[in-house]
Formats: C-alpha cells, sequence, structure tokens
C-alpha cells in the first residue's frame, strides 16, 4: 500500500511550513543601519523575538525545541504575556542556528534539555516580548503625536486613553521596527499575570492530530534520495570490508558507501529499497576489543567498586565509619540498575545536501547549535556556508541533545554524492542497538541504628558509569562526575532532602564501552530508587511508618517535605486503605523543583501488579501552564514505569541484544493509573517540568509493593523476578 | 615603561612584576574597544610572557569554529603575517584560554627553520570562551587577536 507523503519543492515548503505552526525557520535579512528585518514573507521583525503581520497575526521566534513536553507554547505564553498581544494569533517559528551565529546568539541557547527551557530563558524572552511591546507603544504615539506614557496596550490594541483613538499592532509593526529599542524594560509582577499560569491549549497539538506536521521521515526534497546505514554492532569496532558488487544491482540502489571509519549505508531510491540492499549486503566487521565485553563482566566490574577504597565524594558530614562501628544494629543492602534505550518513537534520521559551496541539514534535534557545529565539522565548511532546519522531533528525551552521530553520518554520505540530499533514517535496530544509553550502575547501602532506633548513619556506594567522562570530559572536576550525584548534593538543584548525623555519598567510577548519554531524568532514576526504597528499608527496620521515619530526616528541608506531606495528605496515608490497595512513597528534588509521590496498588497472585492511583506533587517554583504539567507528570510516570517495569538493555558478545519492541516494550493505556497532580509553586525560584517527576512513580511503586508482599525488590526492570503490570 | 627582555620577565617574581605594571586596569585600558575583559589569570600569565610590552592587534589571525558540538577537540589555526626572514620572524606564539582550569594552552617555539608563521592544532576547551593569540616578534613587539567560540551544551548539562 502506497502511503500518501507530501511532495513539495523546497521553496514552497520553507515557506508553507512557517504559516505551520512551529516549522522550519524563515530566511532573514539581517539589519544593516536603518534597514528593517524583515521575515521571508516581508513581515517586520520588531524585536529578534516578535514579527508583527499586517493582520496582526504574532510570530514568536522560539530557539529551543519542541519535542512534546510543551516548551514551545510556554515561552510563546511568556513573550506574548509581555507582548500583550492577542493569544488567538499567536504562532511561532524557530531561528536557524546559522541566523544566530551571524546575529551573535540574539536568541540566546538553543539546547533543550535539563528542563531548563522555561527555566533558563524566561527572563530574557519575557524582556523581548516587553521590548517589543515598548516600541509598538511607542511608535503609535509617534504617530499621534502623544507621550507614549497616555498609551496603554492590550490584545495588540493600542489605545490613547485619553483620546480613545486605538491602532492594531499590525499598522504599527512597521514603523516600531526602525526605533531604537529601549536599553531597559521592566517586567510584569508575577500576580498581574494573565497568560501565564493558564493551562492554555498547546500551539503544536492541533497539526499533530491532523498529520499536518512534518517529521523528518516525511520530508522530501526534490531529487532527494534514501538513505539507511549500519554502524559496527560491537561499539568502537570498525568495517573492514563490504562486497558492494553482490547488492548494487538490487532495485533502486544508487550507492553503497563506507561512512567513517565505522559505518556503511546503502543509498537507494526508496527507504525501503535501501534497507533490503542493505540488510543483502555481505560485511566484514572488525569488532574490536570489547567484543568480549557481557552484561556479566560488566556486573563483575561494578561489584568491584562496591566496597572498593576509592571513591569520588559529593556529600559527607560527620564520621560515618564510626557511626557504623558504634551501630546497634546495621542495614545493609545492593540494588542494581541496567542500561536503557530512550526508544523514542522516531527513529534518528537527518536529511543533508552537500557542495564545495553549501551543506545544509533538514533534522530533529534538542540543539540547533550542536547540530549545526556537527554540521561544519563533518562538512568541513566554514559557518557562513552551514545551515541547519530545526524539524519538530519526535521523541527526544535527551538522545537528541548531546549526540549528533546521525548528523554526522548524514552529511558524511551527502559529501560522497554532492549536490543530491539524502534522507538518512536508521532502522528500529539500528535505534535500538546504537543509542545512547542510560549508564549501568550499583549501589551499596548501609544504614546504622543506635539503640532508640535513631538512624545515625547513612553511607551509599555508588559504583557505575559516569556520563560525562564520554560525553564531557571536560566538565570533569578533577575527574569526579557531579552527574552521577543528582538528587543527593548538599545543596543546589539536585539537593538531598533528609539530614543525618554521619553521612557519606561517593562514587566508585566504572565505565564501560557502552556510550552513555542524558536518558529523561538522568540519574535521578536509579538514584530516587537507590535512596528511597532504602529509607523504606530503614524505616522498616526501625519499626516506624514509612511518612514519620522520613519526616523526622527532613525538619531542615522544608519544600521537600512540604511536597511529601501533601501527597501523603491526599492519598489518604495514615487512614486504611481499601481492602487489597497498599500504599509507598517516595520525594526527591532535582533540576530545582521538589516531587513526591505516593503510589497505591494491589498485588494479585503475588507478582500482578495493578497500580490504581498515583498521587503526584511537584514544586517548581512557578507554574506557567498547569494543564501541560500535569501532562508531563503522567508522562514522566509512563516513560518511568515502563522502565521499572519492562525494560532493560543488555550486552551479550559487545553488542545490545533488545533490537525492537518485542524485547524493549512499554507500558499500555490499559495499565495506566490514574494520575492526581498536586501543583504547588511557592514562588521566587524556577524549577524544570520536564524531568523531576519521572524520578519518584517506580520507588513509590515498590515501596508500596513491599508493603503488598514483603518482598523487597532491589534488581530491575521487574518482569526478571515474574512481576508484571496488569 | 622600559622595554623588558623575556630575560627580565624570568627574574622577575609576581609581585615585583605587578609593581611594574602599575594597576592592572591600566593593560585592559589599552585594549583594543571590544566588550572583553581579560581575566585576571590570563593577565598574569601574559605578563609572566611578555613582561609589560602591550600587545597591538593587527597582522595576525586566529581561525576557531564559532561552535563547536563538545568543547573535547576544537581546531584551532594561528596564522601571522610575516615573511619570516632574519630582518622579520616570529619568536614565539602563545595560546591563552580564559574559560579553561590552566589559562595557557601552549606555547610554540619557531626556530629559524620554520618557513611560515602559522600553528595548527586541536585543543580542549572546558567551555564557550574567548580564546587569546599573541606573537612575540623578533624586535620584541608583540601582536594579538581574539577569537570568540560557544561550546553548545548537550542536553541535561548545566552551564558550568
Amino acid at each position: 500500500m502506497r502511503t500518501d507523503t507530501p511532495t513539495i519543492n523546497r521553496r514552497s515548503f520553507i515557506i508553507g511550513t512557517a504559516a505551520v505552526s512551529g516549522g522550519l525557520a524563515l530566511g532573514l535579512r539581517i539589519p544593516l543601519g536603518g534597514e528593517v528585518a524583515h521575515a521571508q514573507d516581508s513581515a517586520p521583525e520588531v524585536t529578534a523575538w516578535v514579527v508583527i503581520r499586517p493582520d496582526d497575526t504574532v510570530v514568536v521566534r522560539i530557539a529551543r525545541s519542541e519535542m512534546g513536553q510543551g516548551t514551545l507554547t510556554g515561552l510563546a505564553q511568556m513573550v506574548a504575556e509581555e507582548l500583550e498581544c492577542d493569544w488567538a494569533k499567536v504562532t511561532t517559528e524557530y531561528p536557524t542556528p546559522g541566523e544566530s551565529v551571524k546575529r551573535k546568539r540574539v536568541w540566546g541557547d538553543f539546547s533543550t534539555g535539563g528542563s531548563r527551557g522555561i527555566r533558563t530563558s524566561h527572563d530574557y524572552v519575557r524582556k523581548g516580548g516587553a521590548t517589543a511591546r515598548t516600541m509598538l507603544i511607542q511608535a503609535a504615539a509617534d504617530a499621534w503625536g502623544v507621550p507614549a506614557s497616555e498609551c496603554k496596550a492590550a490584545n495588540s490594541v493600542i489605545t490613547h486613553q485619553p483620546s480613545g483613538r486605538t491602532v492594531t499592532y499590525g499598522k504599527v509593526a512597521s514603523a516600531a521596527a526602525k526605533l531604537t529599542p529601549p536599553a531597559d524594560v521592566v517586567l510584569k509582577d508575577p500576580q498581574d499575570w494573565k497568560l501565564i499560569g493558564k493551562p492554555l491549549k498547546r500551539l503544536d497539538t492541533i497539526n499533530k492530530l491532523t498529520g499536518a506536521q512534518v517529521y523528518g521521515a516525511d520530508l522530501k526534497l526534490p531529487g532527494m534520495l534514501n538513505a539507511t546505514i549500519k554502524d559496527c554492532p560491537v561499539f568502537g569496532g570498525k568495517v573492514k570490508s563490504f562486497e558492494t558488487t553482490k547488492v548494487q544491482g538490487m532495485p533502486g540502489v544508487r550507492h553503497v558507501l563506507q561512512v567513517g571509519d565505522s559505518a556503511v549505508a546503502v543509498v537507494a531510491d526508496t527507504w525501503w529499497q535501501a534497507k533490503t540492499a542493505l540488510d543483502a549486503l555481505p560485511v566484514v566487521w572488525d569488532e574490536g576489543p570489547n567484543a568480549m565485553v557481557s552484561s556479566a563482566t560488566i556486573a563483575e566490574l561494578l561489584q568491584t567498586g562496591l566496597g572498593a577504597d576509592q571513591a569520588f565524594v559529593a556529600n559527607q558530614n560527620g564520621d560515618v565509619k564510626t557511626a557504623m562501628a558504634g551501630a546497634t544494629k546495621q542495614v545493609d543492602a545492593v540494588y542494581a540498575y541496567p542500561f536503557l534505550n530512550h526508544a523514542p518513537m522516531e527513529p534518528m534520521n537527518a536529511t543533508a545536501r552537500y557542495t564545495a559551496e553549501r551543506c545544509e541539514v533538514w533534522t530533529p534535534t534538542q540543539n540547533g547549535e550542536a547540530a549545526f557545529a556537527a554540521t561544519m565539522e563533518a562538512s568541513g565548511l566554514p559557518a557562513d556556508k552551514c545551515e541547519v532546519y530545526k524539524i519538530h522531533i519526535g521523541g527526544g528525551f535527551g538522545r537528541r541533545g548531546a549526540a549528533h552521530d546521525y548528523v554526522t553520518q548524514a552529511v558524511l554520505i551527502a559529501k560522497q554524492i554532492p549536490g543530491t540530499p539524502v534522507k538518512l533514517l536508521w532502522s528500529r535496530e539500528e535505534d535500538m542497538t546504537h543509542g545512547r544509553y542510560h549508564p549501568v550502575t550499583q549501589c551499596r547501602l548501609v544504614g546504622a541504628f543506635d539503640a532508640s532506633n535513631n538512624l545515625t548513619g547513612l553511607h551509599m556506594r555508588i559504583s557505575g558509569q559516569s556520563i560525562l567522562s564520554a560525553v564531557r570530559p571536560e566538565a570533569l572536576q578533577q575527574g569526579r562526575d557531579p552527574l552521577v550525584f543528582q538528587g543527593l548534593n548538599p545543596s543546589g538543584e539536585f539537593a538531598l532532602g533528609y539530614s543525618v548525623p554521619n553521612l557519606l555519598i561517593d562514587h566508585a567510577m566504572r565505565n564501560t564501552h557502552v556510550p552513555p548519554g542524558f536518558w529523561r531524568g538522568v540519574n535521578i532514576n536509579q538514584n530516587a530508587i537507590y535512596l528511597e526504597c532504602f529509607i523504606d528499608e530503614l524505616a522498616h527496620a526501625a519499626g516506624q511508618d514509612a511518612l514519620e521515619f522520613r519526616r523526622k530526616l527532613m525538619s531542615k528541608h522544608p519544600k521537600h517535605l512540604a511536597v511529601l506531606n501533601a501527597v501523603a495528605e491526599r492519598a489518604g496515608w495514615g487512614t486504611p486503605a481499601p481492602q487489597g490497595v497498599y500504599r509507598g512513597l517516595a520525594q526527591m528534588m532535582s533540576f530545582n523543583s521538589y516531587v513526591a509521590a505516593c503510589a497505591e496498588i494491589s498485588v494479585i497472585d503475588g507478582n500482578k501488579v495493578k497500580v490504581h492511583r498515583i498521587v503526584g506533587a511537584t514544586d517548581p517554583g512557578y507554574a506557567v501552564n498547569p494543564a501541560q504539567i500535569e501532562r508531563q507528570i503522567a508522562g514522566s510516570f509512563v516513560y518511568g514505569l515502563s522502565a521499572l517495569f519492562m525494560q532493560e538493555c543488555t550486552v551479550k558478545d559487545g553488542r545490545i541484544v533488545q533490537e525492537n519492541f518485542h524485547t524493549f516494550d512499554s507500558m499500555r493505556i490499559a495499565q495506566m493509573p490514574k494520575v492526581e497532580s498536586i501543583i504547588m509553586p511557592s514562588g521566587g525560584f524556577w524549577g524544570g517540568i520536564g524531568e523531576p517527576t519521572i524520578c519518584v512513580a517506580a520507588p513509590a511503586v515498590l515501596n508500596a509493593f513491599f508493603n503488598a508482599t514483603g518482598r523487597r525488590i532491589r534488581s530491575f526492570p521487574l518482569k526478571h523476578h515474574g512481576i508484571q503490570l496488569v | 615603561m622600559e622595554p623588558c627582555t623575556s630575560d627580565d620577565v624570568v627574574r622577575l617574581n609576581r609581585r615585583a612584576m605587578l609593581q611594574r605594571l602599575g594597576t592592572t586596569g591600566v593593560l585592559v585600558a589599552l585594549w583594543p574597544a571590544r566588550a572583553w575583559t581579560m581575566s585576571e589569570a590570563v593577565q598574569q600569565a601574559m605578563h609572566q610572557r611578555i613582561g609589560t610590552r602591550t600587545p597591538q592587534p593587527h597582522g595576525m589571525t586566529l581561525r576557531l569554529p564559532p561552535l563547536a558540538e563538545t568543547g573535547n577537540s576544537v581546531p584551532l589555526t594561528v596564522a601571522v603575517d610575516s615573511a619570516m626572514t632574519p630582518d622579520d620572524h616570529v619568536l614565539r606564539i602563545h595560546v591563552f584560554v580564559e574559560g579553561n582550569p590552566e589559562p595557557v594552552a601552549a606555547t610554540y617555539h619557531l626556530g629559524r627553520r620554520a618557513g611560515k608563521a602559522v600553528i595548527s592544532t586541536q585543543m580542549r576547551l572546558a567551555r564557550s570562551q574567548t580564546v587569546l593569540a599573541l606573537a612575540e616578534m623578533h624586535d620584541g613587539s608583540v601582536r594579538s587577536v581574539t577569537a570568540d567560540i560557544v561550546v553548545t551544551l548537550g542536553a541535561c548539562v548545566e552551564e558550568s
């Protein structure tokens, strides 16, 4: 069955998608002297952030990437709030990284990750909107010959209050664009917000529902060929040889190419022809030294770290050794957490066209500038000869932020067929086996009690892989990877919520050949399980209620305690649960937000888990779009619980074993619990939304599982213990 | 200020150096009018190498990509406009990196047989920063050039 994909020529594609919200960037002319910058459709740019069309449509420029987390809409809300425009007429577009470089990064950082999209740009995007509003008002005032102070803007209309004269933004935009921007603007007081804080509908939903949204796989350029690729199945290995003659006569096959020193690609008329030929292509790999690595050898390596003398310390106070020596009772446990793949619904892809004069790339990416840097490096061309056009992402979760291997590959292929655009789309198997994996770790926790059952000491030793060592070694602090300790630090955006008289949290670094990356939540996923499940173990050993036990350690951590209390109260902790229903708690602070969860589950036949309800609370300081926050909370639980019950990536002969969703499953709608969200922004700081809540669902469910069955599970996923989600 | 030979530089300790310089503000004021203030670490490292001589921003180029995907290995080329003859040659090229734990990336000594005053290398850069290159000429004069680079943040890594 032929599916209909849009066939459009390049020029109309670029203009056409500009009308589709959040589509590709438009070419921009740079302002020189008094000349006004215009978007490609000639609408004037009031500031770099705001383009206003004669019909009063407002186009907000967004540097960050939308990947389902709602940041596109949230950022537009913030600009529109200060701009005082009609929200119904707001649309967005992505400036290109090439334009960003030319204009000295006027839109700031493009990187979308770390739950940073709103919290690190709210200030300057709001200022961008306020500046544009000020200029629009000034332009109207100038035209009327009245003081700007007598004019007020609301809903894209400027009113001269004494006379009642009005004019719409569209009519004064050109004049406003010629004015000098004010040096300083005053932002609204949060209590005056009309758009920020409202559960507005997202700007990108309609196109995703109607199928109008263009994704990387949908892209069609004139004369474009399709490619698929195989990189050496063992990480770090190389291509030795391949027999082009065996497949070059197959239908549609145009080129069989080596890409870099470790991959082979087939370029054909259609993707399926390329894939069929690549599967039939005999390739000899030089698998390299990592071909002997397996999950068993990795586990042995991690075990050596659990008791090792040398470790990097993140958080310590008092003297844990003495506390342990003098303990009346000790609790000791070892936990383990596996490799995970991001497994976004959309496999890695990039479309590239290379000539000696210009290299252009169209790709979904969480960081347009990083994709641009990868394009420059792979093409060898300078910045003014390169460009990247961002396409909406079909699932990022961190895979498309730090690594642009797919961009490098696409450019290296395009370089071998100059002038021809080529779309490189990975197969699912390639995507599953060539990810940037959630790192593998184990953890040994030891708790010490005195004779009165007070917790006197806690040692948490993490043994396992460092992401920064592989991805950003220049960010290591004298060899130490600070990200390992997310949620466990003495202070900062990832601060521990407990005070223990003698505490030591340290990390024995044990790196593997499997390339690590930032999986949604990064290290809070395992750190929350390790810590929150062990705190429950400690509470149980002391014969105390899990909530009471925690409260005693949290008097110095009021915001952590507030979200924990909120979920406990809403879930009815301390009051009897319905017959057969058991509860579990968890809390953690990460990405500057405080979150907690209480799960309610039933267990049938000792191993079938029904999660009825999860009450989740978050304090992110400010809540820009509460409806979106609720969805992110629920969505993060899907990601986190799917991992807990069903997912892991194992290693055999140096390769990743799981190649598709039959061995790397995820939850279904029928298994989804009811999610109740408590959004409790306490103000005064900005915390993230995309990741923090992902980490509390799993430990809450695990703690409930212990309460239901008396079984403490310390290694994951749960399917290995015969436990299913129903 | 009297000219300072490199021998003098070696003999002077830091305190004496700063006393000879007067306030550090002076050197910055002589810098070309661009929005960059040299860090103290780079200033000190620079004085240790060129003493009280004032670099002039001309006669050399620094090629650095405007963006790097990671700072792990960034290509850099410094080229000095010099015929490299006995009457006109470059003695040393210094590269300073204010955003790195160590402010000096490299010093290249060019001998008699170096036909061109061009060096190319790969550098590790900890974060976005301004890179400074100096060229010490045969006549004691010092030239300078700077270039900015943005090291893009991979997802989930905070700006350090």
